[in-house]
């Protein structure tokens, strides 16, 4: 069983409040003189950034001084392009992404992980299922070509030839599977198949984590500029970051409602946001995240995730990870 | 009576489509009418919200897109010796594709209406550029002469005789933007906006909301048929007179010599590279993700990057010539058909207008389940998304056969074959060609969008793989290279239609 993190808002309240009160009389009108973040999402809003949203709700970022603004990810919006110019401090991004960046000459360091585990998953019919990587034989999976390196890694993994797989490229939608164009699909754990099970489509999941593809996923990339010259700012906005996904532990429901209630535009489905949000739960929570705290990393998981990282053609070292702000929010 | 056999039609239409959905339940793949008219009846406010913001959009982008293809249009007819240098630029631009353009807009404008509002102008500007300007050069000789013998100059000419000439063909260009600027917006909003029907698109794809994807599709295809349908009513209102015969004598070729075309061309070249260079830098854009000229060739300097990209290249052509002639075709030959069958007119129009404005994404999955992954699909893929501007065009180019021949056919008892074979389809072939123009640069765009979405080959994979890996340098060598097969291929189009119309339509070569 998972304990409570010890994290606590009284707590951070506690260990600053020494700080705002000196702040709070030297400027009257502190709540005008927040200072602007954009933190930029890697996808549509939706409950997949919940703890973000609670931290927004509940003021954790203004009673640190920041205002934050969350941009929205999408098909075309990707995440590095921001970051890198600086019109977004931090950005939502994962272990494989940032070390192509990098490569790419990308200044990133991966500096905390919300999904302790790859959400990465095989999707299945119950009817027809994928229950480990030996069912993938002679099955059709559709998924896009883009991730073949991820299925490569995964039969490797596995001892599995990929050859005796059929890809299919399709687009990112659970139609193809539901329609039997194909048997199985490469996508999340957390969204595809939970629209599948609020539609009524029994289906199974594989989580790729299980069977070693150890990719840290939802990672905050920063560049080393901003490390250096805006670290406070850094270490407070995952410091609301995490008293939000600390509450978001305690209660995913109300988490999925306040995603849906925070973004009326966005047509959000009630019911797959409170799936999706409690499916997220054991990737995001583990025993480490228990002792140490929401996000926290260690060079054992640094280097379980190098090995993966270079069966998908991605040679990076240890230094890709940076945990001082990480240490600085729990110092 | 009209009225009558209309609501017949559409009832007809209706029972169809709700059996096919019915018959198609367990696959989710089909919403009918009636699940449809529930989710919207359900869902209204959030619908309503969507389609205002991405109509405001639209219309944004369609005033600024065509503004700008007016403008371009005007300063060629001005000056005909810029019309190579801005041709080209205005064909470039067009071929950026929204992977690139996506993220250098997003950063430029931040949150906001910015990138939707422009990718609505960049989706019309080319194809309202390209038409206009063929309305611009449908003048008789007789005209221009006369402008000429009392004395007046170019400014004069444009505004008595050439503009006015052109509001058919104006038209043209407006109402195939129409729904274009609708698409634009709407796949703009996939640059990260908040709001909008692209985004609900994509959640509804997603998120197996059959109903809700079908009731996007059918609010975003009611708008834009709505918007084409309004400027069709302009059209009419603002061009009553019957198309004339346009006298044109045959032109001396003074063909430049080919040091001054080879000069030509290397200024083009040089300037492009400038203004590429200087509009990256001027924006202080991160060079991260905003390559420069000497990045690329850098990059293609290796010969294992070099060797990649033509190895994709050559399996983006084996599908781009075929999908560029299917939809051609595909537009000239419903052009014809509506020509010689108008009730079939208004049972298409309304299904081709909504192919252009619904996404692709949209689009896809029914024709890949109807033709296949391979090369019909793939095809079939390409031509839905181009053969719109083509059937616009050509109905148009139809329409503009001369009274007085029509009358001549009559008198004799032509039949409507012999009509069509030798007045009509002469009278359209400026504006096949300018839609064949404009096919260049969509059918290759078209072809890379294919690609991710059905093959998994080629250079729209190559690109799309810039999402994961930040691979830059490949993406915008993948639109260099996309860049110079469409000039070239543009080039060769324009050759045959010079060859063509300089015994059908000489007014064209002026």
């Amino acid at each position: 069983m998972i304990k409570p993190v010890h994290l606590t808002r009284r707590f951070f309240l506690q260990t600053s409040a020494a700080g705002f009160a000196a702040s709070a009389t030297a400027l009257p009108a502190l709540a005008a003189n927040l200072q602007p973040v954009t933190f930029q999402l890697s996808w549509l809003h939706s409950v997949q950034f919940g703890g973000s949203y609670i931290a927004m709700k509940n003021g954790y970022w203004s009673d640190l001084g920041l205002d934050v603004s969350l941009a929205q990810g999408g098909p075309n919006a990707p995440v590095e392009p921001p970051v890198v110019s600086g019109t977004a401090l931090v950005g939502i991004s994962a272990a494989d992404y940032t070390a192509a960046a990098v490569e790419q000459g990308a200044p990133f360091k991966i500096i905390a992980v919300a999904m302790q585990r790859n959400p990465f998953a095989i999707a299945s019919l119950s009817g027809n299922p994928v229950n480990e990587p030996a069912d993938l034989i002679g099955k059709k999976i559709g998924m896009a070509v883009a991730n073949t390196p991820v299925l490569q890694a995964l039969c490797t993994l596995n001892g599995i030839d990929i050859n005796q797989i059929e890809i299919v490229p399709t687009q990112y939608d659970p139609a193809p599977l539901v329609s039997g164009q194909v048997d199985c699909l490469l996508c999340w754990e957390t969204d595809l198949p939970v629209a599948m099970t609020v539609q009524g489509v029994e289906n199974t999941t594989m989580l790729m984590a299980d069977y070693g593809y150890a990719v840290h996923s939802q990672t905050y990339i920063a560049t080393e500029e901003s490390l250096t010259e805006r670290r406070d700012t850094l270490v407070s906005l995952l410091k609301g970051e995490v008293m939000g996904w600390n509450d978001y532990y305690k209660d995913t429901d109300a988490a999925a409602a306040l995603a849906v209630e925070m973004f009326p535009d966005a047509g959000l489905d009630p019911e797959a946001q409170k799936l999706q949000a409690a499916r997220q739960v054991p990737l995001m929570f583990s025993d480490l995240t228990a002792e140490h705290g929401f996000g926290w990393f260690t060079q054992d998981t640094v280097a379980e995730n190098i090995e993966t990282l270079g069966l998908l053609g991605r040679q990076v070292t240890a230094d890709l990870w940076d945990r001082s702000v990480l240490e600085e929010v729990y110092g | 009576m009209a009225v009558g056999r209309f609501i017949v039609t559409a009832v007809v239409f209706a029972l169809v489509w709700e059996f096919l959905a019915r018959a198609q339940t367990g696959s989710m793949i089909i919403s009918g009418p009636v699940a449809i008219a529930e989710y919207l009846t359900n869902n209204s406010g959030l619908i309503v919200r969507a389609a205002t913001e991405t109509t405001t959009n639209a219309v944004l982008g369609f005033l600024w897109g065509n503004l700008a293809a007016m403008m371009l249009a005007v300063i060629v007819t001005l000056l005909p010796r810029s019309e190579w240098t801005i041709s080209t630029l205005a064909l470039l631009v067009f071929c950026i594709p929204l992977i690139a353009s996506g993220p250098i807009l997003r950063v430029l404008f931040g949150p906001g209406p910015g990138p939707q509002i422009t990718l609505a102008a960049l989706a019309v500007y080319y194809t309202t550029f390209l038409a206009f300007l063929v309305g611009l050069k449908a003048v008789s000789q007789n005209w221009t002469d006369l402008m000429g013998v009392y004395g007046r100059g170019r400014v004069a000419t444009l505004f008595t005789v050439r503009l006015r000439a052109s509001v058919p063909y104006l038209f043209v260009g407006l109402q195939i933007a129409a729904p274009a600027a609708f698409l634009g917006a709407m796949i703009g909003e996939f640059t990260g906006a908040e709001r909008g029907l692209g985004v609900l698109t994509l959640r509804a794809m997603r998120g197996l909301q059959t109903d809700a994807t079908w009731s996007l599709a059918c609010v975003s295809a009611g708008i834009a048929m709505l918007g084409y349908g309004c400027l069709g009513a302009l059209r009419r209102k603002f061009t009553p007179h019957a198309p004339v015969i346009l006298f044109s004598p045959k032109r001396l070729d003074l063909g430049r010599s080919i040091t001054i075309q080879l000069i030509g061309f290397v200024s083009v070249v040089g300037l492009v590279f400038v203004l590429w260079q200087g509009a990256m830098d001027a924006f202080g854009l991160n060079p991260f993700f905003a390559k420069r000229p000497g990045d690329i060739f850098r990059f293609l300097s290796e010969p294992a990057h070099l060797n990649t990209l033509l190895a994709a290249l050559g399996a983006t052509l084996a599908y781009a010539v075929p999908g560029y002639l299917a939809g051609l075709g595909l537009g000239a030959g419903l052009a014809i058909l509506l020509m010689l069958w108008p009730p079939v007119a208004r049972a298409t129009m309304p299904i081709a207008i909504a192919l252009r404005a619904v996404p692709i994404i949209t689009t896809a999955p029914l024709l890949v389940l109807a033709f296949g992954r391979g090369f019909t699909g793939t095809v079939a893929i390409v031509a839905v998304m181009i053969f719109f501007p083509t059937l616009v065009a050509c109905l148009q180019g139809l329409r503009q056969t001369p009274a007085q021949i029509v009358d001549l056919f009559e008198s004799y008892g032509a039949s409507r074959f012999q009509l069509l074979r030798s007045a009509q389809i002469p009278a359209m072939l400026p504006a096949l060609f300018a839609s064949a123009r404009m096919a260049v640069p969509a059918a290759l765009l078209a072809v890379t969008t294919a690609e991710w979405l059905a093959t998994g080959r080629g250079i729209g994979v190559l690109m799309a793989l810039t999402s994961s890996t930040s691979d830059y340098n490949m993406l915008w060598s993948c639109v260099v290279v996309l860049c110079l097969v469409a000039v070239v291929s543009y080039a060769f189009v324009a050759w045959c239609e010079k060859k063509v119309l300089g015994i059908y339509a000489n007014e064209q070569l002026a």
